[in-house]
């Protein structure tokens, strides 16, 4: 079971979301690449993004990187570890998440309120990674 | 963790005279031409304190595109408003929402205007609205629709800074509406209650507006269609119109807006009579998840109106006031719409209702959904 969040866990998450069909139809125009950012907090020690290359209802690929390393992505999605476990868990919306401040998204406005529905299943694909916290 | 978010209301009989009692050197008014020449906007003027100096803007048309609602900015931001009062219906108010933005965040492109953004405008203006109508509940909502004439589709955008301070439930201003608008008004107001009482995002005080919307709306607006001068029955009706949108405001719009958008940006229908049409099909699409939910609403409806299941009395009250229940109805060519339905689609699939709907949907849901009004 991979620890969220490391390398492997990012491999099995990139499966999932190439597997998810309600994501593919969602997200079928879709371009534009995404940073989930894991923000360090008391139980984790460095701040981590996730990169992911989204192009047409598929992810292209991406890996994890040490915040001086990430690519520049169209979106950041950013919140503390201990947010990122809830919301893996299920227990956050992620669109409300933003709305109550537990996460920041940072992006174009216009492109991403046409695709909230894509978005919001992006970030539930995280749910269906079989996910072991540190 | 949510919010609950209401402007402070002001409602019943006499209730402009509220605005005798602000303190405003310089206040804008927000109407539009129909009914700069009525006397509701003569009533407005006239409850303003003496010394206030006033500013008119009216041109706004049916759908406004952000252009034509931001075409007096230069005049606006020369005459410095410490009050915007809007006098209209939901285009109307979503009009001063975006004028009230735009006076406060000049440099800031629409698009910043979402909840995801900090605007920082509470300040600039105090916010009045004066709905005309009984239905959009924009009064006490903090969503604007804004129509994009060249890319034909309707943007919803949102930020709670665009909450209305006062929203005041005047039932005399509704008196006149005349019989098409007072049918699809209240058909919007009814899709607010229902979407909002079985979305996800769904919560405590959403529920209980929504069930008080219900009752109030359904048990007067055919009193008010059989005798519009019925100054109890409106008030019924404008104050549950009110709720409803409050309801939608703390909860969310479901399908029935995503598809109803979508056909008003194509077709120009208007919106209440849009979101209606789909309503009876997204309830049966969504009882699914939320059967007990409907069946609760179900139970709220007067006895002779009640069928056994949401839907069903949705379709024989829309009937009763006649609100088409298939685009032939709401006279639509069945060729016009068959050739729209790719893109209606795309449009539904991008609105925000999507988001909360009860019952997931994919894009084969929504055109079965597009389907379903076409008998
Ligand atoms: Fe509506």
């Amino acid at each position: 079971m991979p620890v969220f969040p490391s390398k492997d866990w990012v491999a099995s998450f990139i499966e999932e979301i190439n597997r998810n069909k309600k994501y593919e139809d969602a997200a079928k125009d879709w371009e534009g690449d995404f940073n989930f950012v894991v923000e360090k907090d008391q139980k984790f020690p460095e701040t981590v993004y996730i990169y992911l290359d989204l192009y047409h209802g598929k992810c292209r690929g991406g890996s994890l990187y040490k915040s001086n390393e990430a690519p520049k992505a169209a979106f950041n999605y950013s919140g503390p570890y201990q947010n990122w476990i809830r919301l893996i868990k299920g227990e956050f919306d992620p669109l409300k998440a933003v709305l109550v401040g537990k996460f920041k998204l940072k992006g174009s406005m216009m492109k991403i309120m046409r695709y909230t529905g894509a978005a919001k299943e992006l970030v539930r694909t995280a749910n269906l990674v079989d996910t072991q916290f540190q | 963790m949510w919010y609950y978010r209401t402007p402070t209301v002001v409602f019943g009989e006499d209730s402009l005279s509220f605005l005798n009692t602000i303190t405003s050197k310089k206040c804008l008014i927000v109407t539009d031409k129909v009914l700069e020449k009525t006397g509701i906007m003569d009533k407005v003027r006239k409850q303003l304190p003496d010394n206030t100096r006033v500013m008119v803007f009216s041109d706004i048309g049916q759908e406004p595109t952000f252009s034509q609602m931001t075409s007096a900015m230069d005049s606006i931001r020369s005459f410095g408003p410490d009050h915007i009062i809007a006098v209209g219906g939901g285009s109307v108010i979503d009009t001063a929402k975006v004028i009230l933005f735009r006076y406060a965040r000049p440099e800031m492109d629409i698009y910043d205007l979402t909840p995801l953004e900090h605007l920082g405008i509470k300040e600039a203006a105090k916010f009045i609205a004066v709905p005309t109508t009984s239905g959009t509940g924009s009064e006490c909502s903090w969503a604007a629709v804004v129509s994009d004439e060249m890319e034909k589709r309707k943007n919803e955008l949102a930020s709670a800074e665009i909450l209305p301070d006062y929203a005041i439930l005047d039932p005399s201003v509704v008196l006149g509406l005349p019989p098409r608008q007072t049918v699809s008004t209240a058909v919007d107001a009814i899709t607010h209650a229902i979407e909002a009482y079985v979305s996800t995002w769904r919560n405590f005080y959403s529920d209980a507006l929504a069930e008080k919307a219900l009752e109030l709306i359904t048990g007067n607006i055919l009193t008010v269609l059989q005798d519009p001068g019925n100054t109890e029955a409106r008030n019924s009706v404008h104050i549950g119109a009110s709720m409803a949108g409050s309801a939608f405001s703390n909860s969310q719009i479901g399908l029935a807006h995503a598809l109803g958008h979508a056909l008003g940006a194509i077709f120009k229908v208007p919106h209440g009579t849009a979101v209606g049409l789909y309503l009876p099909a997204v309830v049966e699409f969504n009882s699914l998840e939320v059967g007990e939910r409907y069946d609760r609403l179900n139970s709220i409806f007067q006895g002779p109106f009640r069928k056994d299941c949401l839907a069903d009395t949705l379709r024989h009250l829309f009937s009763k006031m006649g609100q088409p229940t298939s685009i032939s109805g709401a006279t639509i060519s069945m060729d016009s719409y068959i050739a729209a339905k790719q893109n209606l689609e795309k449009l539904a699939m991008e609105s925000t209702g999507v988001v909360a709907n009860p019952r997931e949907s994919e894009s084969g849901d929504i055109r079965r959904l597009l389907e379903a009004v076409m008998n």
